[in-house]
């Protein structure tokens, strides 16, 4: 049969990739009475028609049409913490004591970079979890089991920077002092041939603990799979065999092969079944998908999701758990009823920070809602302020609590990694509740076992640190420290005022060395004598037109360091302070990590720090006052800290 | 042979299904390129390779990372030259000369990496790690109280660093 010419030009104009495929026309001339085609015709159709199915079959193969990258902004590439910056801080003018000077690298200061031994050395924690070399990422699969605190996390075993991930393990008694085990899964099935990537754990009633994790197959296609331990009298359960059925989930039609990871901690509902929860997006609304399971086996997906709030992007890292809101202990997972609230909490892939929400969880429908849709999961509050990440909890049946754990990544250069050989640490685990002051936050707070480690207490009971002063603090060394401090700023002064603040914020207002009527003041940590490099940890109060008071929570690195190749960002957020209540703060200084805590942990800010000087004996600790109008009375208990098994 | 009409349309034919198909991925390449700093810098990028006429979004991105590394190539040819004519630079160049090293033997390879086994957040790192190294060359020329003779070399490398970092944004 002879393809006509029209059908051919149709083939093309009106259908969309693939291409449909055109006959191709038989070369025999039937017998008999058709007229003779001119052989230049035939020719000419012949090569149509080849063509045609040649395209068709390159079209087939070449994969799908075009994908339409989902972001059509022009928006300049947004700045994240990754990226140093330099900032110039403006003065209010020189006032005795402190000279703006102080706060400012020293002009034509020594070049510290290439980075020596001895600094990175400094680099490595004292008390902070980090395996003994190469790279490290989410924690996974938190769990207290048969008498021991086990941790797992994502690790590249070759190289201190992200690649085939394993899941690294290590056991505890305490949370602090840490017992490395072999990796207790490797990337040998199909399913997780490109990762075994990040997942939970859950104790069943009868005591048997199973992981649900995500593998990223052969083909880059994120599914999640069953596993438990080889023999689960092993109280180190170092052997862990993968369910031969796995993947029990593959993406749900309308999710992407890549926008599906994660799975919870499952609980319990009410018809007795098992629900976990996995983060997703669509577009750009990051969203959690739910599923039910009897035997972690097979899944029924819910029709709704659990939350979803535009805009957010993809949920890494979801977590999902009751919090009491009379009670001062952690709830088991599936724990439900009146006095309980749930939070939603995941990680945002766009901005790399860990939002979480408080509302209401309707077991019946699977749904929760937000106590307050304006701070909503992704747009509002944080775990942290500084560097915090695919952070998850668990239920610690041993001491009732709820332990979160989170990944600090590096932020120095990945050259820097390579040269010292590691990257990335866990931050100390803390413990969650409900703020009951405020009811609209939760509480964290370093675990109780790390106070095991203070030593040698070093106490400086109201010191008065005049408007625009340093006064250091003699310590016998000042790169391990735990120190707890109250603030008080003279009543009268902040009566007087009568000058109402800018708007402030903690990562543009030049930091430390931009000095208001109220503020800032705190300690510096880490800092060289000369203050050529040094990290402030501070408060800065804000009083408003209204004559309100708003207290800031603010660490600054923009000093820390005099390498070039380090973020130099100032992190941090408001921090609400109740009537009658001191300024708290907390301060956790273990080499090149900082945590620091205010108001007893309703806001918190993880830095890392590289300096070049201020390490080894010649870092210091020093209280500060950069306030224009105001004295500031602190009383300070500093603990000097022992090293951890880590 | 004679030319007949339909021989000219058969070539019009295989013409118009070119440009078809040629429209549908330049589109997407224009489109993606729009997403970026630097529109013409990310388009002369991409149309550099030929296997861009077929990629989807993660190719484009992969094609982007391979140019940061042939700049970072370049650049490392640059500094060796530099060294030999201006001695007096030699310790910010040595300086240079490990940094960009590190982007082209750990940046790069981290970013490809990442691409490939389906989690590009920790490309957008190696390529966000790529433009704060040739920021740390260009100071550390100043840091020596010194005139820095890579300032178009290190702003090239930082640029083509942004656009694949814009890229590959887009795969979050």
């Amino acid at each position: 049969m002879m393809a006509s010419l029209s059908d051919v030009e149709n083939s093309i104009t009106t259908s969309t990739l693939p291409y449909s495929y055109a006959p191709l026309p038989n070369g025999e001339q039937p017998a008999g009475n058709d007229r003779p085609v001119h052989s230049s015709r035939k020719t000419a159709l012949f090569l149509v028609s080849v063509f045609l199915a040649v395209a068709s079959l390159v079209a087939l193969f070449a994969g799908n049409g075009p994908v339409l990258p989902k972001n059509l902004n022009t928006s300049a590439v947004p700045s994240t913490a990754g990226m140093p910056e330099k900032v110039v801080p403006l003065s209010r003018g020189v006032e005795k004591g402190v000279s703006e000077k102080s706060f400012h690298p020293l002009l034509g200061a020594d070049n510290s970079f290439p980075w020596s031994n001895n600094m990175l050395d400094w680099q490595r924690t004292a008390f902070h979890f980090q395996p003994k070399k190469n790279w490290m990422n989410d924690p996974n699969g938190p769990v207290f089991y048969n008498g021991w605190y086990h941790l797992f996390y994502q690790y590249h075993p070759d190289a201190p920077v992200w690649g085939k991930i394993v899941w690294g393990h290590a056991v505890s008694k305490d949370l602090i002092n840490w017992r490395h085990l072999p990796i207790a899964m490797e990337t040998d099935e199909w399913y997780d041939e490109q990762g075994v990537w990040t997942g939970s754990a859950t104790i069943l009633p009868n005591g048997e603990l199973v992981v649900l994790y995500t593998g990223s197959t052969n083909e880059s296609v994120q599914v999640q799979n069953l596993a438990y331990p080889a023999d689960p009298s092993d109280p180190l359960l170092i052997k862990w065999v993968k369910y031969p059925g796995n993947p029990v989930l593959v993406p749900p039609p309308g999710i992407d092969n890549k926008d599906f990871r994660d799975p919870t901690t499952a609980w319990k509902t009410p018809e007795g079944k098992w629900r976990i929860t996995i983060g997703s997006k669509i577009n750009k609304t990051g969203i959690s998908l739910v599923y039910d399971t009897e035997d972690f086996k097979t899944f029924e997906l819910l029709d709704g999701l659990l939350h979803a709030v535009p805009g957010t992007g993809m949920w890494e890292c979801v977590d999902f758990y009751p919090i009491s809101k009379q009670g001062e202990n952690g709830l088991d997972t599936s724990v439900d009823g009146p006095g309980v609230k749930h939070v939603v909490k995941a990680s945002m892939d766009d901005d790399r920070n860990d939002y979480y929400a408080i509302g209401t969880y309707d077991a019946y429908k699977g749904k929760w809602t937000p106590d307050n849709p304006t701070l909503d999961v992704g747009i509002g509050l944080r775990y942290d302020y500084g560097i915090y990440y695919a952070s998850k909890t668990f239920y610690d049946q041993n001491k009732q609590r709820r332990v979160l754990w989170s990944w600090i990544k590096e932020t120095d250069t990945e050259a820097s990694d390579i040269k010292k050989g590691w990257a990335s640490l866990m931050g100390v685990p803390r413990t969650i509740v409900l703020d009951k002051k405020t009811q609209s936050n939760i509480i964290q707070w370093p675990v109780e076992e790390i106070n095991l480690l203070r030593t040698n207490l070093t106490v400086f009971k109201n010191v008065v640190v005049e408007s625009g002063s340093l006064v250091p603090l003699n310590l016998p060394s000042a790169s391990q420290l735990d120190i707890v401090a109250e603030f008080e700023v003279d009543k009268k002064t902040v009566e007087r005022l009568n000058v109402a603040d800018i708007a402030y914020d903690c990562a543009k207002n030049g930091g430390a060395a931009q000095r208001g009527a109220l503020g800032p003041f705190g300690f510096s940590v880490l800092a060289h004598e000369g203050l050529a490099e040094h990290t402030p940890v501070y408060f800065y109060v804000a009083k408003g037109v209204d004559g309100n008071l708003q207290t800031f929570f603010c660490a600054d690195q923009s000093r820390s360091s005099n390498a070039n190749d380090v973020d130099k960002s100032i992190y941090g957020s408001i921090v609400p302070v109740l009537k009658g209540e001191k300024l708290a703060m907390r301060i956790l200084v273990d080499h090149s990590i900082v945590e620091s805590f205010a108001q007893e942990g309703r806001t918190c800010i993880t830095s890392r720090v590289y300096p070049t000087k201020a390490i080894n004996n010649n870092a210091q600790l020093f209280l500060f006052n950069n306030a224009t109008a105001t004295k500031v009375t602190a009383s300070v208990n500093v603990w000097q800290m022992n090293s951890a098994h880590v | 042979m004679k030319s007949s009409p339909l021989t000219i349309l058969f070539l019009v034919l295989l013409f118009q299904e070119n440009l078809f198909s040629a429209t549908a991925d330049r589109l997407l390449i224009e489109n993606t390129c729009k997403g970026t700093p630097s529109y013409n810098l990310c388009l002369s990028v991409l149309l550099a390779d030929p296997h861009s006429q077929n990629a989807d979004l993660t190719g484009l991105a992969i094609i982007a990372v391979y140019a940061v590394k042939n700049n970072g190539y370049q650049t490392l040819q640059q500094i060796e030259a530099l060294k030999k004519f201006h001695p007096e630079l030699m310790a910010a160049l040595t300086q240079c000369g490990e940094v960009y090293k590190g982007v082209v033997d750990v940046d790069v390879p981290l970013s490809i990496n990442a691409l490939n086994l389906g989690n590009p957040k920790f490309a957008e790192d190696g390529m966000a790690d790529t433009a704060v190294e040739s920021q740390a060359c260009e100071r550390s020329f100043q840091d020596h109280a010194q005139t820095s003779p890579m300032t178009n070399a290190n702003k090239a490398m930082e640029d083509v660093a942004n656009v694949a970092r814009a890229i590959i944004r887009m795969l979050l």
